[in-house]
């Protein structure tokens, strides 16, 4: 008898762990390492107000994660239920996101009271749809910042050195030309009176990186008064590199320029060619070098690093000297997976794009708003320096094309600017041209 | 073997059948029509039949072209580097003192994952915070861009699976030496050889069957390199260490899962390895120097 009795202690045991379990929707939510800490965050703040929603947050690197995402996307597999996706790859990811616009539409009580969507930034709202359709909400307004050391341009002994150089005053440059010199004053094998090894850190791998760094130089020429006038204004989807009808912007003197000017300032960084986004962070945090083009949240990796101490006397923030470079996040949902699964992640994005979760990981985690409050306030211009900068940053920006051949587009490119740049082949407007017949080639649907 | 035992044997072996149907041959199938495709997951409604175009297209892309060049400089100047540093190895290691332990130690790279090199080596030879120029620096060598530099990135790579797989052949040499019968070494000295003549002609020969099988598997593996490259210079700079199955990771998974044209780029990788390797074993004899060659 008592053997029973025990059996039906186990099984009563187990029923209850069933329907516990069976009361909680379990997400699944994936995102990027710079989006990873802060969504663990909300995460854990999500789920303490939401019970009966269990948040897996899975961290993967940006080269896994896109592909990873497309193929559960594409086979309609639904592994991952929400996720954060870099907005460029909206003309490949789109037809495996829900529809939010749809989706609030029909279920409106999903949106939390005081949920304001007017307040959502109209650019980063922008980045985050395709065709019209909302495809995520965005989270993560990123752009590219020039990080500079604040103390060595307001020293009074290298001013003087400057102006004895090059009969000019020592400013953070406002154009690449600028640039060159100054990287030049702060590089010892060039001045050996210059207090850091390189005057610049830059990240011309043959990675992704590269085809963000690009637009960073052909921007200001692309965006110019000429350049509007041959190529049209920047169209939205086909991005800076882009004709505003859709050809190939670059292969032209105007590439050659931008990339004439990379090539200018390569001899004042530490292997720009060989150096990628973790180790241009290092030179800086570690006072190797005077001037460092990097996103917004490194920004605390800077501030915490003891070469950098003061961080408000050592660490200046300035416009990029050309234009900056869009590197928006924004937060889906995927549409192969059950209703429930579906409300619960629509529930936690909502969540985390909240003015609350905003401030919120802004403070802790560097990450860029994209709420018109959150840039506004005092409380976030005091916590993070660079807020105050980016209102003015994001009207000039330049952007990635975002269209379904983007990551092929990508791919070619990285290959042909590393070799311009390294001289394996040569930098002319014939290089460029073969490089814009690859992508026409791309565009038109061969390989 | 009676008709019974035959039918419980067949059921005992057809779940690995089964398993090996799915998993191996199904997947290697469906590559082989895939390549005949435009199948593109970024794109909807692709995958129609095309023929040849992808097999066409693949000579008319310099960026799998220029692929090859690395691909092979693995092939001939890494593998001929671990045959011979094995071999020596082998040699010089047995009967040394403290045998067991050099083996042991010498073993290592071989169980670290290719990704791991790779990250090892992004450290190592960083340009300004990495091992590989702090050392230098004592030589009063400037700094050297090696990730950076064409030259020097293929060197990394190419220093990398040299560091990982001389072990490979390390082991199957020292194991085939170990396995020399003692007699034979012995039978040679009373005829006055010496050690290094014991070697060349007694053992040498009889390690032939092991040197040949395993050069065949590293070229095999040697054409297939990709995590080191993976985590270190992701093919660059340009294309000077994208090798052949780097340059189908790209392609098919990477960037833009173009699938149609990626499966035409494997079973190119799959041919030229095939007949590679069937070209090696019919030259090197190795069918009758394993005496696994059909009698006839």
């Amino acid at each position: 008898m008592g053997k029973y009795r025990f059996l039906l202690l186990v099984v009563s045991m187990i029923a209850v762990m069933a329907v516990a379990a069976l009361a909680v929707t379990t997400i699944s939510v994936v995102v990027s390492p710079d989006n990873g800490p802060s969504i663990q965050y909300l995460a854990q703040q999500f789920m303490q107000q939401n019970p009966d929603i269990k948040v897996d947050v899975t961290i993967i690197s940006w080269e896994t994660l896109y592909p990873r995402l497309l193929a559960d996307l594409t086979s309609k597999t639904g592994i991952y239920d929400a996720f954060t996706w870099d907005v460029m790859t909206a003309g490949a990811m789109h037809s495996g996101c829900l529809d939010l616009t749809q989706y609030f539409k029909d279920h409106p009580d999903i949106i939390p009271a005081g949920y304001d969507m007017n307040d959502l930034l109209p650019l980063a709202y922008k980045l985050g749809t395709w065709n019209g359709d909302l495809i995520g909400l965005p989270y993560y307004n990123n752009t590219m910042l020039f990080y500079y050391r604040k103390d060595l341009f307001n020293n009074p002994t290298y001013q003087q050195q400057f102006y004895q150089m090059f009969g000019r005053p020592l400013r953070v440059p406002t154009t690449w030309a600028e640039a060159v010199d100054v990287a030049r004053f702060f590089t010892q094998a060039y001045n050996p009176k210059s207090p850091t090894r390189y005057g610049i850190a830059l990240m011309f791998p043959t990675t992704h990186t590269m085809f963000y760094m690009f637009p960073l130089f052909f921007g200001p020429y692309r965006t110019s008064t000429n350049g509007i006038r041959e190529f049209g204004p920047v169209n939205f989807d086909y991005g800076t590199y882009f004709t505003s009808d859709g050809k190939p912007a670059f292969a032209n003197q105007y590439g050659l320029m931008a990339l004439e000017d990379m090539k200018a300032l390569m001899p004042y960084a530490p292997d720009p060619l060989g150096s990628d986004y973790g180790q241009t962070i290092e030179y800086f945090a570690q006072g190797m070098v005077a001037m460092c083009p990097q996103w917004t949240n490194p920004y605390l990796q800077f501030a915490s690093s003891p070469a950098l101490q003061p961080a408000s006397e050592k660490i200046g923030i300035a416009p990029m000297p050309g234009v900056s470079v869009a590197g928006n996040w924004a937060l889906g949902v995927n549409k192969y997976i059950s209703p429930e699964k579906q409300a619960a992640a629509v529930k936690f994005i909502l969540f985390c794009t909240t003015k609350e979760s905003g401030m919120a990981v802004l403070k802790k985690f560097a990450i860029a708003p994209v709420r018109e409050s959150i840039l506004d306030s005092p409380e976030a211009q005091a916590a993070i320096p660079w807020v105050s900068a980016l209102p003015s940053i994001y009207q000039t920006e330049a952007f990635r094309p975002r269209i379904p051949q983007e990551p092929q587009l990508e791919s070619i490119t990285d290959v042909y600017f590393s070799k311009m740049l390294s001289g394996a082949i040569p930098m002319t407007i014939q290089s460029l041209q073969s490089l814009a017949d690859q992508w026409n080639k791309v565009l038109a649907g061969g390989q | 073997m009676s008709k019974s035992s035959r039918k419980i044997a067949i059921l005992f072996i057809l779940p690995v059948i089964i398993f090996y149907l799915v998993m191996a041959i199904y997947p290697f199938v469906s590559m082989v029509y895939e390549s005949f495709t435009n199948l593109n997951l970024t794109m909807p409604h692709s995958g129609q039949f095309i023929g040849l175009s992808n097999y066409f297209a693949i000579f008319q892309d310099p960026l799998a072209l220029s692929s090859i060049d690395f691909s092979a400089m693995v092939v001939y100047i890494a593998v001929p580097v671990e045959m011979v540093l094995g071999l020596v190895f082998a040699y010089l290691i047995r009967g040394l003192k403290g045998e067991r332990v050099f083996r042991t130690l010498f073993l290592i790279p071989m169980m670290i994952p290719g990704i791991v090199f790779g990250i090892a080596a992004q450290m190592i030879f960083n340009y300004l915070f990495g091992a590989a120029n702090y050392f230098l620096s004592f030589l009063g060598i400037q700094p050297i861009a090696w990730l950076g530099q064409a030259s020097t990135a293929q060197f990394v790579i190419i220093f990398l699976d040299v560091l990982q797989w001389t072990p490979f052949v390390f082991l199957i040499i020292y194991a085939g030496l170990l396995s020399v019968p003692q007699d034979l070494i012995d039978a040679a000295k009373v005829d006055g050889a010496n050690g290094w003549q014991a070697f060349l002609h007694v053992e040498f020969p009889t390690l032939k069957p092991l040197i040949y099988v395993a050069l065949i598997i590293r070229i095999i593996d040697a054409l297939k390199i990709f995590g080191k490259i993976y985590m270190t210079t992701w093919g660059g700079p340009g294309t000077a260490t994208s090798s052949w199955s780097f340059y189908i990771y790209k392609v098919g998974v990477s960037y833009g899962w173009d699938i149609g044209y990626a499966s035409a780029l494997a079973v190119i990788l799959l041919i030229v390895s095939t007949i590679l390797v069937n070209i090696l074993i019919k030259f090197l004899n190795l069918g009758e120097q394993l005496g696994i060659s059909k009698e006839t």
